[in-house]
């Protein structure tokens, strides 16, 4: 009987055998080509020949106080997102990067640098929301909500275009992030690079440690 | 008495299931929704499936890709999953997303759902999934069988193309 049993796992292990010698072909589409050609050959970071002034923001931050980007953040080197929190994919991939990558500079830089995530949804991303949103990332990083025309007109000036939140056909509501994130430079306090949105961790990890003291990646 | 007599059906059932596994595994894709590799078919299998562990219990984002190595077209049409109230889908275009009721499988072609593209969204979280564990996602579609799928949960900061 137990002999019985045995011949049992022996056949079903040979049969799983046998299912994953014939199938590990079929799933192997994307991810062994990729693993050494993709990040590293392709620079994330787009330099510009003309940087951007830093938008003149004023708006409420996650505790409820004003906050003047320009003077916040004057001589810090400040990475800018323009996002929003109920947006899956994205908003939280970009600002998670960002949060890892910071972990890896020495303490004094990542106290210097500043994250500043500015909501594209000021109706539903009210300073408590977007503070419990960026717990989950990184507390350190500033969350700033106001009125929308203030964030559309301050993200135009770096080139982002972002549209209200509105309703779809089902009612459900739909917003708009921004696809750049604008690193300013601590010296000249100006937008010198911009990462898209298929930047990742490592393409930050690498950059980060030039970028909190003005140079080019 | 009782005992052999269940051993020998175990046994029978894996001789059947030697035979069943087999079978699939050798056909040329890991997860057929259609045993018939006819032309006049579609044959889905699912790749590459992942969940970024979400900032919150509120909402995540899933991605997979579909290929259809059958000689006819479907649709997907819904998306399930035990952790999520509602799945919905996504097309992302310039940073703005719109919520679509189906999306093609070409014949011959695949139905990619990539970090920056067209997503899966799973709203109304029955519990917060963290990394490591895996989603049981189910996908419906309008002419084959549905699929069932297990979706890795992984990094926050995961990238399918390097791997971490």
């Amino acid at each position: 009987m137990r002999k019985k049993t045995f011949a049992a796992a022996v056949l079903l292990a040979a049969a799983t055998l046998t299912l994953s010698a014939c199938g590990s072909g079929d799933s192997g589409d994307s991810p062994v080509a990729v693993v050494d050609g993709g990040s590293g050959s392709k620079r994330a970071a787009t330099v510009l020949d003309q940087p951007f002034t830093k938008p003149d923001l004023v708006l409420t931050d996650t505790h409820g106080k004003k906050y003047d980007l320009r003077e916040e953040t004057k001589g810090h080197p400040t990475l800018v997102y323009f996002g929003y929190t109920h947006c899956p994919d994205v908003c939280p991939t970009t600002m998670s990067n960002i949060a890892v990558a910071k972990q890896k500079l020495p303490k004094s830089e990542q106290d210097d640098l500043r994250v500043v995530f500015v909501t594209t949804d000021p109706g539903r991303d009210t300073p408590a929301e977007l503070g419990k949103w960026l717990k989950g990332i990184d507390p350190d990083f500033i969350g700033l909500t106001g009125d929308f025309a203030a964030v559309k007109a301050g993200a135009r000036t770096v080139g982002i275009s972002v549209e209200p939140t509105s309703k779809d056909k089902n009612g459900k509501l739909v917003s708009v992030h921004g696809t750049q994130v604008i690193a300013f430079s601590p010296k000249t306090d100006a937008g010198y690079v911009l990462y898209g949105e298929s930047a990742t961790v490592d393409d930050y990890t690498r950059d980060l440690p030039k970028l909190v003291k003005g140079a080019k990646p | 008495m009782r005992r052999p007599a269940l051993t020998a059906a175990a046994l029978t059932g894996a001789l059947a299931l030697t035979g069943a596994l087999a079978l699939a595994g050798c056909s040329g894709s890991g997860t057929d929704a259609e045993p018939d590799a006819g032309s006049g078919k579609a044959k889905l299998s699912v790749s590459s499936p992942y969940m970024p562990q979400p900032v919150s219990a509120d909402m995540a984002a899933g991605f997979l890709t579909i290929a259809n190595d059958g000689g006819a077209g479907d649709e997907l049409t819904g998306v399930s999953s035990e952790v999520a109230g509602q799945v919905t889908m996504h097309s992302t275009v310039g940073g703005a997303m719109a919520e679509k009721s189906s999306f093609a499988v070409p014949a011959h072609g695949r139905l990619v759902f990539r970090s920056g593209g067209d997503h899966l969204m799973f709203e109304q979280l029955t519990r917060k999934p963290r990394q490591g564990q895996t989603v049981t996602v189910k996908l419906t579609f309008a002419k084959s069988a549905p699929l069932t799928v297990e979706m890795p949960v992984k990094s926050a900061t995961y990238n399918p193309s390097t791997g971490h």
